[in-house]
């Protein structure tokens, strides 16, 4: 009885991760806004691609990261930077397979430079990267490269002390 | 009040034109010697009479690199009869000599590609991702860094910067525009 309750929640959580996936363009407008209407809480902006190893490797901590911190002011935010026209056929798959229960774009920049300078001007465009806001909108930390649950959990906690 | 004032603009003077002459400074690159697939030793100085060398970080592995083979083949021949050098460093940790000899093999890559076995070239220019261009006039100084061109699809391309810097140093012009950016796959170094 106990095991057939848990089946049929855990079809429930996946069918409702599924049924929250949409993704929508973003572009600079929509980016500013994300981090400079903050609402009190930190923000963890990941850019990631569906074809980049490292950035599939991490995403499964990005998803624990997100279930552990919803209730603690703390807002997860993905942006794909796959092309637009592979969204369904890619990105969804991917973050269903995930069970990514975050917020998730896809880029709708002019260019990659363009979504590259907004969020770090020295950044070269070595994906995967992550980047913390604080509840002012201003950027704390950025990560670039794999990073692990305990580097993204410290993080966070720093900004939440 | 005078004397203070004085000094402040002075100082703030001094501070601009130290900045005016860093960014108008070329960095340069410093010589190395890495092996290629095929166990030859390769210096920098060994191309010191090219007009422009051209140096690319790739992988074998990146769909980002991968789809920007056929450019880089496209681009050496194109310029190779103009005295422009063109090397390849592959600095990926998991990336060994047998699979950058048949990868090269496989794309018609037909400069040369070396193994920077530990990473330490790509520490040395602090590059980050594939393919990174950078590109070398002929005192060796670094005249322009960053992508291919602007789109990981070909038929998208808009502008290539890699070509225009190339066409620009050949004419004996200044770089346009010296510093690009583009998306790519981070360099997988060791110990990391």
């Amino acid at each position: 009885m106990k095991n057939k309750l848990i089946i049929v929640l855990s079809l429930l959580f996946a069918a409702l991760i599924n049924a929250q996936i949409k993704i929508e363009k973003i572009d600079k407008i929509g980016l500013e806004k994300i981090i400079n209407e903050r609402n009190g809480k930190v923000l963890l902006l990941n850019i990631w691609a569906t074809w980049c190893i490292p950035c599939r490797e991490e995403f499964p901590d990005l998803v624990r990261i997100y279930r552990e911190f919803a209730k603690d002011n703390v807002e997860v935010v993905g942006i794909s930077i796959d092309f637009p026209e592979e969204v369904n056929q890619k990105v969804i798959p991917f973050l269903k397979k995930q069970k990514a229960g975050f917020v998730n774009y896809i880029t709708g920049f002019k260019n990659d430079e363009e979504l590259i300078n907004i969020i770090n001007k020295e950044w070269n465009g070595a994906i995967p990267a992550t980047i913390i806001y604080s509840t002012d909108g201003k950027m704390v930390l950025f990560m670039e490269g794999k990073k692990t649950y305990k580097e993204f959990n410290e993080a966070i906690e720093n900004q939440l002390k | 009040m005078k004397k203070i004032k004085t000094l402040i603009i002075t100082t703030a003077l001094a501070v601009v034109l130290t900045n005016v002459n860093l960014a108008e400074g070329l960095k340069k690159a410093d010589s190395f010697s890495l092996k290629d697939y095929n166990g030859k030793t390769h210096s920098l100085l060994d191309y010191k009479n090219s007009s422009a060398i051209v140096l690319i970080y790739v992988s074998t592995q990146c769909p980002v690199s991968n789809a920007y083979n056929e450019r880089m083949a496209d681009l050496y021949e194109s310029y190779k009869g103009k005295n422009v050098s063109f090397i390849g460093i592959n600095s990926n940790k998991a990336e060994d000599i047998e699979e950058i000899k048949k990868h090269a093999a496989e794309n018609n890559l037909q400069f040369t590609v070396l193994k920077d076995i530990n990473n330490v070239i790509a520490d040395k220019f602090a590059a980050s991702f594939t393919p990174e261009v950078y590109v070398l006039n002929d005192k060796q100084e670094i005249v322009y860094h960053g992508r291919i061109d602007d789109n990981r699809r070909k038929e998208n391309v808009q502008v290539s910067d890699l070509s225009d810097a190339l066409d620009e140093i050949l004419a004996g012009k200044k770089v346009t525009n010296p510093k690009t950016k583009a998306f790519g796959c981070t360099i997988k170094r060791v110990g990391k």
